[in-house]
């Protein structure tokens, strides 16, 4: 058992606080191109980390070994580091009080894939792979993929946590290509979810091959949307983007700490009234769901935003103590080889009650904007997504499909003049960027509000 | 035991479980690395990271199974994982062969620097602290959001049962700050500057003042007007504007699967004639420079663009053999744990005569780019985004930075509208040497 190797070499430390991470990540990937096995890909990446405190120091150090003399030989390397490095830090850490938990979580599942028979999910691969080629003529290529990431986690810590954790995730991808007359045009859609493969049954991979094919058949001899600001529906795939990457990383205390919008904006109006924003670490399902973070600290159902006033931010423990609130669990790390940092886990805006008809009901001239290939944002709650397919909305009616643009704007600025949420709430798999990449969910429904479109100037 | 000797083992170990062929590919990298954030420095980590990835085939059938730990029994558990996926999966008509031995250039020249092999934490962290100091110094209203700076040691040794039996050893410098300015209660967009290079010839005080010039330069942006016309992009804008989709529609897996444009292009026109670009991964000091590519195959210089003609496209092996071509040395891997895929090593493009002053000096009106923060689909070539820390230029003087703009087009008919090539070229962390470039006929929407 890592948990006593690791608590074993503990009794060695010197350091006035230390944390051990055992990870064992093991991936298996189907990805099948064109009707091709492009390769059936499995392995395992594992280690051990130490992050050693010493007078408000930290030091940080890791290794594949899992042998005790190499764990022990880490955390010497992590505690001179965080004595050398002393000098050099403005700002010393100091840490909330939690209570160190001794306990076990496993994602709860129906199907574990560590017995799955993998040649049915060869199979299952490869019949969405058929769906897409078979759409229509001008679909040539795809590319589709199935991912099951199975992690356990180990915690301990000089303070006596002693936390086991297992997490698996499932989650598929469908890259679909049509050309036609030198005309190309490509569509790409996901599944997933924190669950056992029983999100195969629940979310059909070759319905999201179906859409995507659909889609880029469909795109294949649309022009671009144009550019301008235009009343829009932003659909649910896309609006969990908004809540993640605009709206979230503002409220990460570190970023929060760093000058972000939200800084000095606790309690004071910043969306409508309409709109919630959650970061939930205990959603079952959740891409980011886990019963314990990165530090030992239990997550929790943080609300960002109530109506559109700032509620909370969200904090490691040592945030946690700068701002004197509690901790809300969001300190995570990718693997063995990064110290924990702020993160989201599964980050939504509340589902509201209307139809997408009765969003498009309230546009005269506009678009609805579907589809999401991924985006960024600044502090400043500037931000720039990519969509897929824009739908020429006239009085109301929804019209022909062009191809989609990248729309800009202040998240902030957006989400206040959003004066109408749908009740179509979805939740997604997400993989955020921030130093270090991490597995995110986010989500929402689909809802009507005002964006900068940058196609050709009408 | 060396990693050459761990990889050959592996490509043993799977023959004796009956691979018609196989190969292993091992690698051991240690970084050094500080990161920054908030001006602060916030974490130092020395990793070692290592692996192995083995491609294991039996009559077509491919599996590939990876371990983080070395030891015997575990590369022999890789081996045996990569049998039974194997087993589980179907063949592939498509595949030949894995590559077979060829003789290998002489590695090139500054790959491996031991000033940066030896570097500690404690030196990483004084250059990370000099590109503070030097955002300090260039402006007061220049503040640090984040940075980082490593140094790499990366050792590869590639093995097959065709008798490929090659390692490396190359180092690895890189440092990149963003920057934002305050003045006057607002803060101005986030710039961000880096440096990449193989040797310790490394100015982190250039990053650092460079970084902080860009944000200042970006404090009281003003809305501008929308119009279509020219557009001057930074080498690191240009790269993902126009010479990603360039990447994409030339890497012969895409050209043979029909996903892309120049399909059925060879020979012909694609780009204005003064466009010379060619993939070379064998360039002096090149960031993607190395004797061979992932797969153990020679390193070559393979010309692209001559004068706007489309010239070649690259191959790893599996996409020579389909066409019974030669692979052009363009197998990639990311990681120990990927499967090759297929990229440029350096792709180089050939730099003008004008320095960017000039350039600006010759735009009547027009806006220059230093960021762009968009999407850019590299099958169809459609771009749009946001332009970061972009000035708008009348009668060729940069009159004032820009906010809420955003600029839209298509690469594949920008190759056709480049008006001018910069003389100043510098790498991109995609391996792409490119000088800035000005476009014509570019949208540009403001609100």
């Amino acid at each position: 058992m890592m948990l006593d190797v690791m608590v074993k070499a503990l009794e060695k430390s010197t350091a006035d606080h230390v944390e051990m991470r055992h990870h064992k990540r093991e991936n298996l990937t189907i990805s099948i191109k064109d009707g091709k096995v492009d390769a059936l890909n499995n392995g395992a990446v594992e280690g051990v980390c130490v992050r050693a405190l010493v007078k408000g120091s930290w030091g940080f150090s890791s290794t594949t070994s899992l042998l005790e003399k190499d764990i022990v030989k880490a955390l010497k390397d992590a505690t001179t580091l965080a004595k050398a490095s002393k000098k050099q830090k403005k700002r010393l850490a100091r840490l909330a009080e939690v209570k160190p938990a001794e306990d076990k979580y496993v994602t709860p599942m129906k199907r574990d894939p560590r017995k799955a028979d993998k040649e049915e999910l060869v199979r299952l691969v490869l019949d969405t792979d058929g769906v897409v080629r078979d759409f229509s003529k001008a679909i040539v290529s795809d590319n589709v993929v199935l991912n099951v990431v199975d992690d356990d986690l180990s915690f301990v810590s000089s303070e006596g946590a002693r936390l086991t954790q297992r997490i698996v995730r499932c989650f598929g991808s469908v890259l679909a290509v049509a050309r036609e007359k030198g005309n190309v045009a490509s569509a790409y859609e996901t599944i997933g979810a924190q669950s056992g493969l029983e999100v195969l049954d629940e979310t059909p991979l070759d319905a999201s091959g179906r859409m995507a094919a659909e889609r880029a058949d469909k795109l294949v001899s649309a022009p671009v949307a144009p550019g301008g600001l235009f009343p829009v529906i932003l659909e649910n795939r896309v609006v969990g983007l908004l809540a993640h990457e605009a709206v979230g990383h503002c409220a990460e205390a570190d970023l929060v700490h760093s000058g972000s919008f939200l800084a000095n904006k606790m309690g004071k109006r910043v969306a409508s009234p309409i709109v919630t924003i959650v970061d939930d670490g205990r959603q079952l399902g959740g891409f980011g769901t886990m019963k314990y973070d990165d530090e030992g600290v239990p997550t929790q159902k943080t609300v960002v935003i109530e109506k559109g006033v700032v509620k909370s931010f969200m904090h490691s423990r040592e945030t946690a103590l700068q701002f004197k609130v509690r901790p809300t669990g969001n300190a995570r790390a990718w693997n063995f080889e990064f110290d924990p940092i702020i993160r989201m886990r599964n980050t939504y805006i509340e589902a509201g009650d209307q139809s997408v008809e009765e969003l498009a009901d309230g546009i005269k001239e506009g678009y609805f904007l579907k589809g999401s290939i991924g985006g960024q944002a600044d502090l400043t709650g500037e931000f720039m997504f990519a969509t897929q397919e824009a739908v020429l909305i006239k009085n109301g009616e929804l019209q022909e499909s062009l191809r989609g643009v990248t729309i800009s704007g202040n998240a902030f600025e957006v989400l206040k003049q959003v004066d109408a949420v749908g009740k179509d709430f979805i939740m997604r798999t997400g993989l955020c960027g921030k130093e270090q990449v991490n597995y995110a969910g986010i989500g929402g429904p689909s809802l009507r509000t005002k964006v900068l479109m940058g196609g050709a100037p009408k | 035991m060396s990693l050459q000797t761990v990889a050959h083992s592996a490509v043993k170990n799977c023959e004796k479980l009956g691979a018609d062929e196989a190969e292993a590919y091992a690698q051991r990298t240690r970084t050094v690395e500080v990161v920054l954030e908030r001006g602060e420095m916030q974490s130092e980590r020395v990793k070692i990271h290592q692996g192995i990835g083995v491609r294991f085939i039996k009559e077509k059938r491919l599996g590939f199974a990876f371990s983080s730990d070395l030891s015997k029994d575990s590369v022999q558990t890789a081996c045996k994982n990569a049998m039974k996926l194997s087993k589980t999966s179907i063949s592939n008509p498509e595949w030949v062969s894995l590559p077979t031995k060829e003789k290998l250039p002489k590695a090139p020249t500054g790959i491996f620097d031991s000033k940066v092999a030896a570097l500690s934490a404690s030196n990483v962290l004084d250059l990370a602290m000099r590109a503070y100091d030097a955002v300090k110094e260039y402006d007061k209203r220049a503040a640090i959001d984040d940075g980082k700076f490593s140094a790499l040691v990366t050792e590869i040794a590639i093995s097959n049962s065709h008798g490929v039996e090659t390692a490396e050893k190359s180092t690895l410098l890189s440092g990149s700050m963003a920057c934002m300015a305050k003045a006057r209660g607002q803060t101005s967009s986030i710039a961000w500057e880096y440096d990449v290079t193989r040797s310790i010839k490394f100015s982190p005080e250039k990053i650092g003042r460079s970084a902080a010039e860009k944000a200042v330069a970006s404090i009281g942006p003003r809305r501008g007007e929308s119009f279509v016309g020219k557009l001057i992009l930074d080498s690191d804008s240009a790269a993902m504007i126009l010479f990603y989709p360039l990447v994409y529609s030339v890497n012969a897996d895409n050209v043979q699967r029909k996903r892309s444009i120049w399909t059925d292009k060879m020979g012909e026109r694609v780009a204005v004639s003064n466009l010379n670009v060619t993939d070379d991964g064998l360039l002096p000091k090149g960031i993607g420079s190395s004797s061979f590519d992932a797969e153990g195959v020679p390193h070559q210089k393979t010309p692209i663009l001559t004068k706007g003609m489309l010239k070649g496209f690259l191959h790893n092996s599996f996409t020579a053999n389909k066409e019974k071509k030669k692979s052009t040395g363009n197998a990639v891997r990311d990681n120990y744990n990927t499967l090759p895929s297929l990229s440029v090593s350096n792709l180089t493009v050939e730099p003008g005569k004008k320095k960017l002053n000039d350039i600006v000096s010759g735009v009547d009106r027009g806006i220059i780019v230093r960021r762009f923060s968009g999407t850019v689909r590299p099958d169809s070539g459609e771009f749009s985004g946001v332009a970061k820390q972009a000035s708008y230029i009348e009668k060729g003087k940069m009159k004032y930075a820009l906010k809420e703009t955003m600029i839209s087009g298509n690469a594949f008919q920008a190759l056709m509208n480049i008006v001018e090539i910069g003389s100043e070229s510098r790498p991109t962390f995609g391996r792409i040497y490119v000088p800035p470039i000005l476009l014509d006929k570019v949208n540009v929407v403001s609100k």
